[in-house]
């Protein structure tokens, strides 16, 4: 391991951290005694959820107020706390959540908080040079104008676009340490290639890159130096060449993981899911049969229509045209309460925002679908209740001190299991899974693989929507592609590859015959 | 890099090419025009139906009217559109009055000082509020509710429940006095739109103002000074509502302390017709200065009509339900993805 003083030949320091640390209450999440970050490098940060990645960047960047150490960036020291201290000194972040104004246009966004460069009002705002400005920032990072046209409304334009919005904006503060969180985990690949281009720009001149980042390969791939965090301590720093995927997974659980054996497809099972040329918004026409039992993955790039078909089945979108059934019989939802009504529970994308109550308990959470089931005449009594969770949550191994904390306070992969025992205790016949393993760290993803095992072996149908390829080739028995809606391709597991995987996914839009396989009885 | 292609599907709607189609769309989608038609509609049903409505001494009353109502509103909207709400207003504005009538009468203060002391105690007030707001995140509902009541009593208090007699003739000659056929109130309405839409849409501060309201985080990481432009709607919507309670004691030549409290409402009722969104960051002074106008038009009309007045706060509500009514289903079918 090379030591975090051995300064490159020749390269100067952009950040200089000494001691630099964070608690959140009794929990030190950031304690770093020496880090150098230095220029011309795309500096790779890699670690489990809640390893203190994202407090890291966060003191860089002035969004996080650290406890004590000092920052120095390019020699100036970095006063703690101040979002405008950091932008001020070159400092500038691409977070998860791209922060934009939805209802303000994509120029006033590119340039929030600051004047157009070009124009000398300092208390009138200058639309012109305001719309001249976003445009140039836009075409600097490789957009065209067109696709992006800076008089919209960000809120109406697709997440992707979104993200690179945001890049956008950060690119324009010409920063020496660029900051990015995640920056690809909403991207397709094509844009995915482009971020990873603009680090590598950056670094050419002379800036610095600090990259976080989810999928290992990609880090690796742009990565001139690779850092690795656990527990809020630096455990690793390598080179790109001496950091495998193996290596890298060991340093951030802490020990070996082991590759378990891809389970084999069950035997003849009965059908039951069927679609027949459904179609929705943006989606279709899909052909597709998922058996008791079958694991089925749905992949396809950004916007492919992953998420729109799993809520078509569950009922969250309307469908516009063709048939489903399940279980032999027609479905056809007015709504997802009809889904669950007809044996499906759906664990939706956003844990936050569709899933979870966060700053309620984690009894009241996970009961919600089932408080009809275990009331009397309408009375719910706190001692079943809590007995329900309890049993719930033991069902799937919720790591808690009691299922009366609030389930926010549970790390995402706990979160999830919880989630995942609120869906098994309503008995589903159908699993529709969407990004089930999105925010959960690479420990916890191989508990919640299993999960997915065992509704499978107990004989739920399971439907997993993923954009992780790797995960969807681990735990599937067959892997439907879409592309622009279309279902284009159904691989079964033996066949299926990456490339395969994604030449169907990028392809022009037409289906190819010999990729459809529909689950004959293998 | 050469990636535009594909980054091109994923885009929506093409912009329509005739002009239009598009300018209907445009009206369409913006929750401005429907007020505005929605107001000349009004005006002009009415005026058929009660000749008295268009003579000159009725416009006059209406214009003070919305001096009142208009120039609350123009506050709340401020504070609205940075995500907040202020329910002091009304009880503010009365208070205000109140506080200018004492100072003149019981302390020998000449009038234009007792209103400069006035409307200084409000910005204070604002200040404590957007300082409760931002630095100890306290819901602003709460606040300023806070202060409404407080506000009451003290009015009540202050005056042990009399209204203050024989006030300085300078606040009746602001408020009674005309320019040209012009009551001066509509124009303090007037000037404060003006000013408001000016800050508010071709200045910095009235951008970011509308930043924090549409995303606070992404305000703040972008460096904008978030609770400061916060405090700073507070602190207009609260000198605003003095400037009301000054104008009103003017207009009726005497600080009545049961005056003011519930006024909030009709100026909240008049944001939201014109189109202000209370999650904040949504909404423009037009169609604020709209949405009162046509609250104005409709609560003198039923005068006019001479509607029974039991009734007519009937008729007040189910126009403001009409008007969301409307607004919803402009938005689910004309806007794309409006909160």
């Amino acid at each position: 391991m090379a030591s975090v003083n051995d300064a490159p030949h020749g390269r100067a320091v952009t950040a200089r951290l000494r001691g630099v640390h964070k608690s959140y209450g009794p929990v030190r999440v950031l304690d770093l005694p020496a880090l150098d970050l230095y220029a011309g490098q795309v500096v790779g940060v890699v670690g489990e959820n809640g390893a203190g990645k994202s407090t890291l960047m966060g003191t860089l960047s002035g969004s996080v107020h650290r406890d004590g150490g000092e920052i120095e960036i390019r020699g100036t020291r970095l006063a703690p706390g101040s979002t405008m201290a950091a932008g001020a000194l070159g400092v500038a972040m691409v977070s998860q959540e791209f922060p934009l104004v939805g209802q303000l246009s994509v120029a006033e966004n590119l340039l929030l908080g600051r004047r157009p460069r070009q124009s000398r009002r300092r208390v009138l705002v200058d639309r012109a040079a305001q719309r001249a400005e976003a445009v140039a920032m836009l075409v600097e990072i490789g957009l065209s104008p067109e696709a992006v046209p800076v008089t919209r409304q960000v809120r109406t334009l697709p997440v992707p676009q979104r993200q690179m919005i945001e890049i956008a904006k950060a690119w324009g503060h010409e920063p020496s340490l660029l900051i990015l969180d995640e920056p690809t985990s909403s991207l397709g690949p094509v844009e995915a290639q482009m971020v990873l281009g603009l680090a590598r720009t950056l670094a050419e001149r002379g800036g610095t890159v600090l990259f976080i980042g989810h999928r290992l390969d990609e880090v690796r791939a742009v990565s001139d130096r690779i850092l690795v965090l656990r527990n809020g301590h630096l455990v690793a720093d390598l080179l790109p060449d001496e950091a495998d995927e193996e290596r890298l997974i060991r340093e951030m659980v802490g020990g070996e993981v082991a590759h378990g054996e891809p389970k084999a497809r069950p035997a003849a099972s009965p059908l039951l899911l069927e679609l027949r040329g459904l179609t929705a918004d943006r989606l279709g026409p899909v052909d597709l049969r998922v058996h008791a039992g079958e694991i089925v993955g749905v992949a396809g790039l950004m916007g492919a229509g992953r998420s729109r078909l799993i809520h078509t089945v569950a009922g969250a979108q309307p469908a516009t045209g063709g048939t489903m059934s399940l279980g032999g019989r027609p479905y056809s939802p007015r709504g997802p309460s009809d889904g669950v009504a007809a044996g499906i529970a759906m664990i939706p994308e956003d844990r936050k925002e569709q899933s979870l109550i966060t700053f309620a308990s984690i009894r009241a959470n996970v009961i919600v679908p089932i408080l009809r089931r275990i009331s009397t005449r309408g009375l719910l009594g706190p001692r079943r209740e809590r007995s329900e969770a309890q049993r719930i949550a033991a069902n799937v191994n919720v790591r808690m001190w009691s299922v009366d904390q609030p389930i926010g306070s549970l790390s995402g992969g706990n979160q999830q299991r919880a989630i995942f025992g609120r869906a098994f205790a309503t008995r589903p016949r159908l699993l529709l899974l969407d990004e089930p393993t999105r925010g959960v760290d690479v420990g916890a993803k191989a508990e919640i693989y299993e999960l997915i095992d065992r509704a499978a072996d107990q004989g739920m149908a399971v439907l997993v929507a993923s954009s992780e390829l790797e995960e969807l080739l681990w735990i599937c028995h067959r892997i439907a592609v879409l592309n622009h809606g279309r279902l284009v391709a159904v691989l079964d597991r033996a066949d299926a590859t990456k490339e395969r995987i994604m030449t169907a996914a990028a392809g022009t839009s037409h289906t190819a015959p010999d990729l459809l396989s529909n689950g004959a009885t293998p | 890099m050469t990636a535009h292609s594909t980054l091109t599907p994923e885009l929506t709607t093409p912009p329509s090419r005739s002009t239009p189609a598009r300018l209907v769309r445009k009206l369409a989608e913006s929750p401005e025009a429907g007020v505005i038609i929605a107001c000349v509609l009004v005006f002009v049903t009415i005026a058929i139906n009660a000749p008295t409505y268009t003579s000159a001494g009725n416009l006059q009353v209406m214009g003070r009217d919305l001096a009142q109502v208009g120039i609350l509103a123009i506050g709340e909207s401020v504070v609205i559109l940075t995500g907040g709400i202020d329910l002091s207003v009304g009880a503010l504005a009365g208070l205000a009055g109140i506080l200018a009538a004492w100072f003149n009468v019981y302390q020998g203060m000449p009038a234009p000082l007792a209103i400069l002391v006035t409307l200084v105690i409000c910005a204070a007030v604002g200040v404590w509020h957007g300082t409760m707001v931002t630095r100890l995140a306290v819901p602003p509902f709460v606040i300023t509710l806070v202060t409404f009541t407080v506000a009451q009593g003290l009015a009540l208090s202050i005056t042990t429940g009399t209204p203050i007699n024989g006030i300085d003739p300078f606040f009746s000659n602001l408020s009674q006095f005309y320019l040209g056929e012009v009551p001066v109130p509509a124009l303090f309405f007037v000037g404060a739109a003006i000013i408001a839409w000016f800050v508010l849409e071709r200045t910095y501060v009235g951008r970011q103002i509308y930043a924090v309201g549409g995303n606070k985080e992404a305000a703040r990481l972008a460096g904008i000074p978030v609770a400061r432009r916060v405090t700073s709607a507070y602190v207009a919507s609260a000198v605003l509502a003095g400037v009301v309670g000054i104008l009103v004691i003017g207009r009726m030549n005497v600080a009545d302390p049961s005056v003011g409290p519930g006024w909030e409402l009709s100026a909240i009722a008049a944001a939201v017709v014109g189109g202000v969104s209370l999650f904040g960051g949504e909404g423009r002074i037009v169609g604020i200065a709209a949405g009162a106008i046509l609250l104005e038009f409709i609560a003198n009309g039923l005068l006019a009509l001479h509607v029974n007045t039991y009734y007519q706060t009937v008729v007040q509500g189910a126009v403001l339900g009409v008007a969301i009514l409307l607004d919803r289903l402009r938005a689910k079918y004309f806007g794309r993805a409006r909160k």
